[in-house]
């Protein structure tokens, strides 16, 4: 899921997938703006099928690879 | 830590009739002798910021040697007519209507606007309902991007509220900017038919913040007031004597059917405390001095810097002209 992740980030901001590091800061470090965070909430929903609510929708859940990683995989836990 | 003390008054103007004579002076030269035009054209909507260019134009090229352009559409609030005439009336400048409806329904505006709105909320209505999209004020205290919502305000007075996804959000935008690209065009037919210049309209938040339309509001040959706080633009309009009416007015966006503030839509603060905090970053005035200064927690002055940064970094795009050096 990880890579997944760091690839979709990758292809979306051509940016080269080994420079984005687990805990790179996303928005802090400007990989990551409106268009992007909003591109990542299609790919959680259509290729993990993991729906962002409104309330999900900060830094802690978004923050970095590790953040989202963390946020599908509670998401997943709550589902189970 | 600056030298200068931060205050809620530092950014007023130490002397208004000299910034005024200083951007008559160099519109006057930057228009008749660097663009070689003989006067100006200026959209005007009844709104303070096009309401002072104008004045300014007037006094830099004469009352004969301006034209002003009204642009209504369909979803144009009806108060702006009335004061873009007052307004008119007042500088003694001649004024031409120019109802864009219908090169806007050529380009299907509304319709692909309205589309991408019924996929988000199908129960729109276009005929009776109203719609504007924003960003909630929630943002502001947090160092995520902002995401847009879309809000539509049924005929009942109901309204319901979604986040906007990525090609809805696209597409409603894309559709919307036909308004000043369509406006921009019509600028320019009067310009060029009278070999004058295109005296835009945007403050300094507009064009620092982004707050334009690439080639839309952001296409003109010069822009008068481009350095001016809001706070600022006001001290002029008194100072050139802009009817009070138009001084008084809410600045709204005057963009979708539903009315909506500029505050609302994309500031998210009052002008006031958005030019005192512009002017505190731009100006290298630490978080905690900024604080100081206007009774303000520091660090929501912290995330709201991070956000000027984010937001001038991710709207350079807009204020580039094309890149020709291959």
């Amino acid at each position: 899921m990880k890579d997944q992740i760091k690839t979709f980030i990758s292809e979306i901001t051509f940016i080269e997938k080994d420079t984005i590091a687990d805990d790179t800061l996303l928005f802090e470090e400007g990989i990551f703006d409106s268009m992007g965070l909003l591109s990542l909430i299609t790919f959680l929903d259509e290729e993990l099928g993991v729906k962002t609510e409104d309330s999900d929708l900060n830094e802690e859940n978004f923050q970095s690879i590790n953040s989202i990683v963390a946020f599908l995989e509670r998401k997943k836990s709550l589902v189970n | 830590m600056s030298e200068q003390k931060f205050t809620k008054e530092i950014i007023r103007l130490s002397d208004t009739q000299n910034t005024i004579d200083s951007i008559v002076a160099k519109l006057k030269e930057d228009v008749i002798k660097v663009l070689r035009r003989r006067g100006g054209v200026v959209g005007i909507s009844g709104g303070i910021d096009s309401s002072v260019t104008l004045a300014l134009a007037v006094k830099a090229f004469g009352a004969k040697n301006v034209l002003g352009v009204m642009l209504p559409e369909k979803d144009s609030s009806d108060d702006s007519k009335a004061l873009a005439l007052k307004l008119a009336d007042k500088f003694g400048v001649r004024v031409v209507e120019e109802n864009i409806s219908g090169a806007l329904e050529g380009f299907g505006c509304y319709q692909r606007r309205d589309e991408a709105v019924k996929r988000v909320i199908p129960e729109y209505n276009p005929q009776t309902d109203k719609m504007k999209i924003g960003i909630p004020v929630e943002f502001l205290n947090s160092n995520m991007p902002p995401v847009f919502y879309v809000t539509v305000i049924f005929a009942d007075g109901t309204e319901k509220s979604e986040r906007l996804p990525m090609n809805e959000y696209l597409q409603i935008v894309a559709a919307s900017n036909f308004k000043q690209r369509s406006r921009m065009s019509m600028l320019y037919y009067h310009a060029e038919a009278l070999h004058y210049a295109v005296i835009g309209t945007p403050n300094k938040h507009e064009v620092q913040q982004g707050f334009f339309v690439k080639y839309g509001d952001g296409g003109a040959d010069v822009m008068p007031i481009g350095n001016l706080f809001k706070t600022q633009v006001y001290e002029l309009a008194r100072e050139l004597g802009v009817p009070q009416e138009i001084i008084d007015r809410t600045p709204t966006t005057d963009t979708y059917t539903a009315e909506q503030t500029q505050e609302e839509f994309f500031y998210q603060m009052p002008f006031e405390t958005m030019d005192l905090l512009w002017y505190g970053w731009e100006n290298g005035f630490s978080p905690e001095e900024v604080a100081m200064g206007i009774e303000k927690d520091e660090q929501e002055i912290s995330r709201i810097f991070k956000n000027f940064e984010r937001k001038k970094k991710t709207t350079d795009y807009l204020r580039m002209p094309p890149i020709h050096n291959y």
